[in-house]
């Protein structure tokens, strides 16, 4: 009796994600030409199967990453394709991306990867041609490596209430504006470069932490209060008002009682949408509306993850166009080392040279965080020591 | 030609692809109502009304072109003929009344996905692709994934809800892909420093050590943020490599750059982060800190990760006030208190880490 071939014992393990209330990613993955070995392979192993792997396209030098096996004898090609402003599919044009993956790919679609493009599986024999079929169906790929990544938009005016600025065409006018469309096709950068376009103070597309640059619609002052509307849904029992004045983070609204008015200090208001949701649309956001635009907002780079700073209050989303014209090439030019974020060089600047680099007067309090860290060097003491304590837990509730 | 063939076909402009209803309507929703966790009306000033089913998907938003497709017909039966792929990974149909809407889940569940994802409920778990296709994993996010939901379902559906919103984020590595802010965030690791594949990393380093006497840096060294990765010419002229174990904080940069990068995956686990948030609710947008350093990942599973999980959630949902988010729940009761509850031991990984400040749109306010 030799040892087990791994692809078995992997196979065998992949068999348990394939029951379960859950929808199954192995189930979904047996209905295409995925290679399942090369999974049951990393899931015996206990270690990915994969390395880095090389494609080339004709004039193509952005949006498609290839991967091969460690023992070489399995390779793998995806593209990164471009979705619509607001990622919403009609059927036809859906269909059409379909017809694309099972032509060109496995019939497998990744269908927002974490930058939130679609991640469409390609045979390395037909990736050149398949370019140009992506290019008639009206995308395209791009995305990957040191340059332009996914510009990410929330539902915006598409389909939500609270959209304070239009994300849809302000995404389409970035993905356009001449330098980035200039940039998105080499592969110029130290790093990668994101940005991230969120309608209002909710911030869907996590504008405050995942991007170099973050534009979330805010307004000044208080919000709008509809008495009569309110007054309406208080009759109903729909908001209690002391209750609405309490939920309040920063305790700017009070409840008149006589005059059966709500009172908000918009000097006080934190644009914490709590009054908002939990009474809308008797009251709304202010109608004197701006973006508030933030930077350095990164996951990788060199120091590690970093929550955005801010930058600059903008009217238009035209106007931030400059500072990240300026940013970005200040950061490639100069000895910004490779893998460095726009954090990182800002970082390394300091953030109020920064400012004047771009002659932006500072605003607002700039919060400093500890490193965000994941991960530790522990030695087998320790390891025993975390691993007992999750053993009790696990006991606990009879797993 | 070749000019030609640089040039990109962006999906511009928006309202190419949009659907004529949403066109007609676009920045004229005036209203919204909730119908359960899965479903939400939205009203239209012309009177015109949408309504979103969510729908989870399976882990790393994986499809089948045939399930897609069988999904593209529901969306025609039923719905106005058009989707949403969310930034979590989640699917939305889009109906033009309450009945079809439910007509739409009632087929979508039965073809296996579940409707839900709003309200105090999970919204999402997001996972990286790991073993799937990335080269830098050092646990497989999907499988975890999976055994998550396949335990928390009735909280995505909400059969059973929470104090408030819930995101759990999942990577396979320390480049943290899933994303490092979310209520709970796992993210995979060594556990220790790493090693190297003593045949293959020549690979990652220069030839002959004369190219370090010119001053070149390998990028494997280069990326270290703690200088912990030292390169030197050995006597025959080569290059060798030393992992400093003192200085590395296993961030994984080094495997980023370098396949041959290694580790022992029995002491391979997932860190375990807490009480991030994007949104400006409540407190505001918050930072994950790093409350548990270490979980064993032993597939299939994945019991120690699951028990975690569950009690997390069990303490503050025990002890939340109505609406209150992980992040903000743990402001209120203070961190060190957190580490009481769940009776966790300290060691310089992973001290009680105090937030100052604010962050996100409130920087400005």
């Amino acid at each position: 009796m030799g040892e087990r071939d791994p692809v078995d014992v992997g196979m065998e393990i992949l068999r348990y994600y394939e029951e379960g209330p859950w929808p199954s990613h192995v189930k979904e993955l047996k209905k295409t030409r995925y290679p399942m070995e090369a999974y049951a392979m990393g899931m015996a192993q206990r270690k990915t199967a994969w390395a880095a792997g090389s494609a080339k396209i004709r004039y193509v030098y952005t949006g498609f990453i290839s991967r091969r096996t460690r023992d070489g004898k399995i390779t793998e090609l995806h593209f990164r394709v471009w979705q619509p402003s607001g990622q919403i599919y009609t059927t036809d044009f859906l269909r059409k991306i379909l017809d694309f993956a099972d032509k060109y790919g496995l019939g497998l679609i990744e269908i927002a990867g974490q930058q939130g493009q679609m991640i469409i599986s390609v045979r390395n024999e037909v990736a050149d041609e398949a370019v140009d079929a992506l290019r008639a169906i009206g995308t395209d790929i791009g995305a990957t490596g040191d340059t332009i990544r996914e510009l990410a938009t929330c539902v915006g005016p598409a389909l939500c209430e609270f959209a304070l600025y239009d994300t849809l065409a302000a995404r389409d006018y970035y993905l356009t504006h001449p330098k980035i469309y200039e940039w998105m096709s080499n592969q110029l950068f130290p790093f990668k470069f994101k940005m991230k376009f969120s309608g209002c103070p909710f911030d869907c597309t996590r504008a405050s932490h995942r991007s170099d640059f973050g534009l979330v619609g805010i307004w000044e002052g208080a919000p709008e209060v509809d008495h009569e509307a309110l007054n309406e849904k208080i009759g109903k029992g729909e908001v209690d008002p002391r209750e609405l004045a309490g939920s309040c983070p920063s305790g700017a609204i009070t409840w008149d009682e006589k005059e059966r008015r709500l009172n908000i200090d918009g000097a006080k208001c934190k644009k914490s949408m709590e009054c908002i949701r939990k009474a809308f649309p008797a009251i709304k956001p202010g109608r004197n509306r701006k973006i508030a635009v933030l930077v350095g907002g990164k996951v990788k780079g060199r120091f590690g993850p970093m929550m955005a700073k801010p930058l600059a209050i903008v009217n238009t989303y035209e106007e931030a166009a400059d500072f990240v014209v300026k940013t970005v090439e200040a950061w490639m030019e100069g000895n910004t080392p490779h893998k460095d974020r726009i954090a990182d060089f800002i970082f390394r600047t300091g953030f109020t040279k920064y400012l004047e680099m771009l002659n932006v007067r500072p605003q607002g309090k700039p919060a400093n965080h500890p490193r965000l860290v994941a991960g530790a060097v522990l030695d087998d003491e320790e390891r025993r020591l975390y691993g007992d304590w999750a053993r009790k837990i696990v006991e606990q509730y009879g797993l | 030609m070749s000019s030609e063939r640089l040039k990109k076909r962006l999906p511009v402009p928006y309202t190419d692809f949009l659907p004529e209803l949403l066109k007609r309507n676009y920045g004229r929703w005036v209203d919204r109502r909730f119908h359960g966790y899965g479903i939400i009306e939205h009203v239209s000033e012309t009177g015109e009304r949408v309504f979103t089913v969510k729908v989870g998907t399976p882990p790393n938003f994986r499809f089948s072109t045939d399930t897609l497709r069988r999904f593209a017909d529901i969306a025609e039966r039923h719905g106005i003929g058009a989707l949403r792929m969310t930034r979590s990974g989640n699917i939305e149909f889009l109906a033009g009344s309450l009945e079809a809407a439910q007509r739409i889940r009632e087929e979508v569940e039965g073809m296996g996905f579940p409707v839900g994802g709003w309200g105090p409920t999970i919204w999402s778990i997001n996972s990286c692709t790991a073993f799937l296709t990335c080269t830098t994993a050092v646990v497989d996010s999907p499988s975890i994934t999976k055994v998550l939901y396949d335990h928390l379902k009735p909280y995505f559906t909400g059969e059973k809800t929470l104090p408030a919103k819930l995101r759990i984020n999942v990577s396979g590595c320390p480049s943290g892909c899933g994303g490092y802010v979310a209520d709970i965030v796992l993210v995979g690791h060594y556990g220790d420093a790493p090693t190297y594949d003593p045949d293959r990393i020549k690979l990652c380093l220069p030839r002959s050590s004369k190219a370090l006497e010119a001053g070149h840096v390998p990028e494997v060294a280069m990326v270290c943020p703690t200088g912990a990765i030292k390169v030197y010419g050995k006597e025959d002229g080569s290059v060798g490599m030393d992992i400093i174990r003192s200085k590395c904080i296993a961030c994984g940069r080094c495997r980023d750059v370098c396949d041959w990068i290694d580790f022992d995956p029995d002491k391979a686990g997932v860190a375990l982060l807490v009480g991030g948030k994007s949104s400006n609710t409540g407190r505001g947008p918050l930072m994950a800190r790093q409350v548990i350093p270490w979980i064993p990942a032993v597939p299939p599973e994945y019991r120690e990760i699951v028990a975690v999980v569950k009690k997390i959630i069990d303490v503050w949902r025990e002890t939340a006030r109505p609406g209150e988010r992980l992040g903000e729940w743990l402001e209120r009761i203070g961190i060190e208190e957190f580490y009481k509850m769940l009776d966790i031991p300290i060691t310089k990984w992973n001290k009680p880490v105090k937030i100052t400040g604010e962050f996100g749109i409130r920087q400005f306010l």
